[in-house]
């Protein structure tokens, strides 16, 4: 354990809040063993959550399920989700020895990252939550990025477990030759389905015979129930599911679960149809970890929420609604949830095109836009990008004078907050790099608890 | 014969519809609408019919490998035919990305295989080892747009324009069509393949008002378009091309 002893230290002299990739990079550049040395150490073994959308909620939801139940998972909590933020987060919860002061490893991985976190860390379960095209200019094309993934998932051990969402064709269809016992999750209430699929729809072909799937039911995105009429592939019979859910706009839903030892209810205080996912992911994978339906319970009403995805901050005598928005599936989403807050909402969207965003921002344009149009009063457009947020809501049918370029996020939240009346609330709708610009502003105003909180 | 309207064919939208190439279409109806014209958008799909006859403006955008081999297959059909016919007839057309490939002679994909064009475009695409990502900023002689259109690419394959067409315009920023000439995208009568998404259309606002008055010159008597306000299509053209021009890592290859 010299290598960790020496990482521990140095990461700690390095300093770092989380989510900062730099004590990593030294890291693994002085002591390339580290991450498999310290993964080895953890008694519980690792658990790894994959895919487009949901990592950070379905790992915290996870983390308070593990808590509840006893375990201490060593966790990555701040979306830092390659090898040097993961080997990061192992050497911070390292003692002077080394050794992690938890029993059970918690990382959510990049999807193009999973190959090398598989190698390095043999995880004894690895969850995949859904594929989209967030970032096709960092990973060239779905299909390929399933290539690799079922590589990953193909050297797995042989006791292992994969949890897989079934309602995703592409993610229902990975783990080709994979040696570990596969499980699925997935949404079995036609109440919240909709009528066809929606243009921003993925994965709208069968990967086994490329003919184009038949929809019974559309959750949103390219998730439903599917079959294919060509091959006859469809989807697989979940093992965890909600069987009934109770959409309550911003504020959560109610869901009933539906899993092999139990059934029953429970509120989720997070929006939208995309968070009974992440409930089902994390739940699923806390009862494959054997952990009971009480820790279930407990985690889910303990949680608090993944920084700025879906918060309500009191500031300036207003209500900012935060949420994370960064691709077109989870901007519809969004959309829909506000569908249940009324009309005429003040808005904040705040563009950015860093790397961490993806450097194209022509999804914007796959985003249904001209349902939110109806619903804004006025829109405060910011961000590197604010021109290209605002010429989207212009020729979504937001008349110009409603639409406000403020590129300064200070002057763009000022702008926002001064439009709205008192009490009265504000959606900020961000990307990922926006939302920590965000909050960093809104912690100088202290009107937001610190941003990286101790886990 | 009234007011114009614009009948738009959007060719193959659930399948090569990849970053946001939709933007164009949005664009087209909407400075229609703004102008008081009728608008009409048709989908056209794999396996439906084309009337060359039916439609003003053609759109296809990008897509997959996989979406693109079948509608490689589909346009091999009577549709290959009836869209050169429509171009012929003097029909504009827009094709970003995929979509500008397969209507090249033919695209020799990076795996070997040889999917064929239907020819409407004298260009020759062979697929590369390394994508070309990245902003772009061309310049533009076409009459009437004269000037620098901004966009995004991302493509692996390499387009090489015959005599039969001419290149949109130069690369200042990016790679264009092949990272080697300097070139970007081709013009053919009215029709028009690039590279550039963005989407295209909505920062480019000239480019696509060229696209609207070609196509509603077919069947109305039209020597211009009435002005819009463009100061925010301005400011984000703007932007994006200050951005552009700001990027070092981008080399340029001199026209």
């Amino acid at each position: 354990m010299a290598a960790g002893k020496a990482v521990t230290q140095l990461s700690r002299r390095l300093g770092a809040g989380a989510g900062s990739n730099f004590p990593g990079r030294v890291v693994l550049r002085l002591y390339p063993e580290a991450p498999e040395e310290m993964a080895a150490s953890l008694a519980g073994g690792c658990v790894l959550v994959s895919g487009t959308n949901g990592k950070t909620t379905t790992s915290n939801l996870l983390a308070g399920m593990m808590r509840a139940g006893g375990m201490l998972p060593v966790h990555n909590r701040v979306g830092a989700n390659l090898m040097t933020g993961i080997t990061a987060a192992l050497a911070q919860a390292s003692d002077r020895k080394g050794i992690p002061r938890g029993d059970i490893g918690l990382f959510e991985v990049d999807e193009a990252t999973l190959p090398a976190a598989v190698r390095r860390l043999r995880p004894r379960l690895v969850i995949v939550t859904n594929l989209f095209r967030d970032q096709l200019d960092r990973y060239g094309e779905l299909e390929s990025l399933a290539r690799k993934m079922d590589a990953a998932l193909k050297d797995l051990d042989g006791e292992a477990v994969v949890l897989l969402n079934a309602d995703d064709p592409l993610v229902a269809s990975l783990g080709r030759d994979c040696p570990a016992r596969i499980y699925y999750y997935g949404i079995e209430y036609a109440g919240v389905a909709e009528a066809g699929l929606r243009h921003a729809a993925d994965s709208k072909h069968c990967r086994e015979c490329g003919s184009p799937l038949d929809f019974k039911a559309n959750y949103f995105g390219h998730m439903g129930k599917y079959s294919c009429p060509g091959c006859g592939a469809a989807r697989p019979p979940v093992d965890f599911a909600a069987t009934h859910i109770e959409l309550s706009g911003t504020r959560g839903s109610r869901v009933r679960l539906s899993t092999p030892r139990w059934q029953g209810e429970l509120f989720l205080g997070l929006p939208g149809l995309y968070n009974v996912h992440n409930l089902l992911a994390a739940s699923g994978c806390a009862q494959l970890l054997g952990l009971d339906r009480e820790a279930v319970e407990r985690g889910v009403e303990g949680y608090s929420t993944a920084f700025g995805r879906g918060e309500r901050i009191p500031v300036g005598g207003r209500d900012l609604f935060l949420v994370l928005s960064k691709n077109p599936t989870g901007f519809n989403e969004v959309i829909r949830t506000l569908r249940g807050e009324g009309t005429g909402l003040p808005l904040l969207a705040a563009l950015n095109d860093r790397i961490a965003d993806g450097r194209d921002v022509s999804w914007i344009w796959d985003v249904d836009f001209e349902e939110l149009a109806p619903l804004a009063r006025y829109l405060v457009a910011t961000g590197t990008r604010a021109r290209d947020m605002a010429l989207r809501m212009k020729y979504a049918g937001l008349h110009p004078s409603a639409i406000r370029v403020e590129p300064e996020l200070k002057r763009a939240l000022r702008a926002a907050l001064e439009g709205a009346d008192e009490g009265e609330t504000v959606y900020a709708l961000t990307t990922y790099t926006a939302t920590l610009d965000l909050r960093r502003l809104l912690t100088r105003m202290k009107a937001a608890p610190g941003l990286w909180k101790e886990a | 014969m009234g007011t114009p309207e614009l009948r738009i064919c959007h060719l193959y939208p659930e399948l090569m519809n990849i970053y946001g190439d939709r933007g164009n279409v949005i664009a087209l109806a909407q400075r229609c609408r703004w102008r008081g014209y009728g608008v009409r958008v048709t989908p056209v799909s794999l396996g439906d019919g084309l009337d060359p006859t039916e439609h003003d403006l053609y759109f296809i955008g990008g897509g997959q490998d996989r979406e693109q081999i079948l509608v490689c297959e589909d346009l091999a059909r009577e549709k290959g035919d009836a869209l050169r016919q429509a171009v012929e007839d003097g029909a504009a057309l827009l094709s970003i990305c995929g979509g500008f490939q397969l209507l090249g002679d033919h695209f020799l994909t990076y795996t070997g295989e040889d999917l064929p064009g239907i020819s409407l475009f004298d260009a020759k695409t062979a697929g590369g080892d390394a994508r070309f990502i990245g902003n772009v900023a061309v310049e533009s002689g076409l009459e009437g747009v004269e000037g620098v259109l901004v966009g995004f690419e991302n493509h692996s394959g390499r387009t090489y324009l015959g005599s039969g067409c001419r290149p949109l315009g130069g690369v200042i920023r990016g790679y264009g069509n092949n990272g080697e000439d300097g070139q970007e995208g081709c013009v053919y009568r009215n029709a028009i393949g690039t590279y550039l998404h963005g989407s295209l259309l909505p920062k480019n606002p000239r480019l696509a008002d060229w696209l609207i008055l070609r196509a509603l010159r077919r069947r109305h008597d039209l020597d211009e378009l009435p002005r819009l306000d463009d100061s925010l299509e301005e400011a984000a053209h703007r932007a994006a091309l200050e951005l552009t021009l700001r990027e070092k890592r981008r080399r340029g290859v001199s026209p």
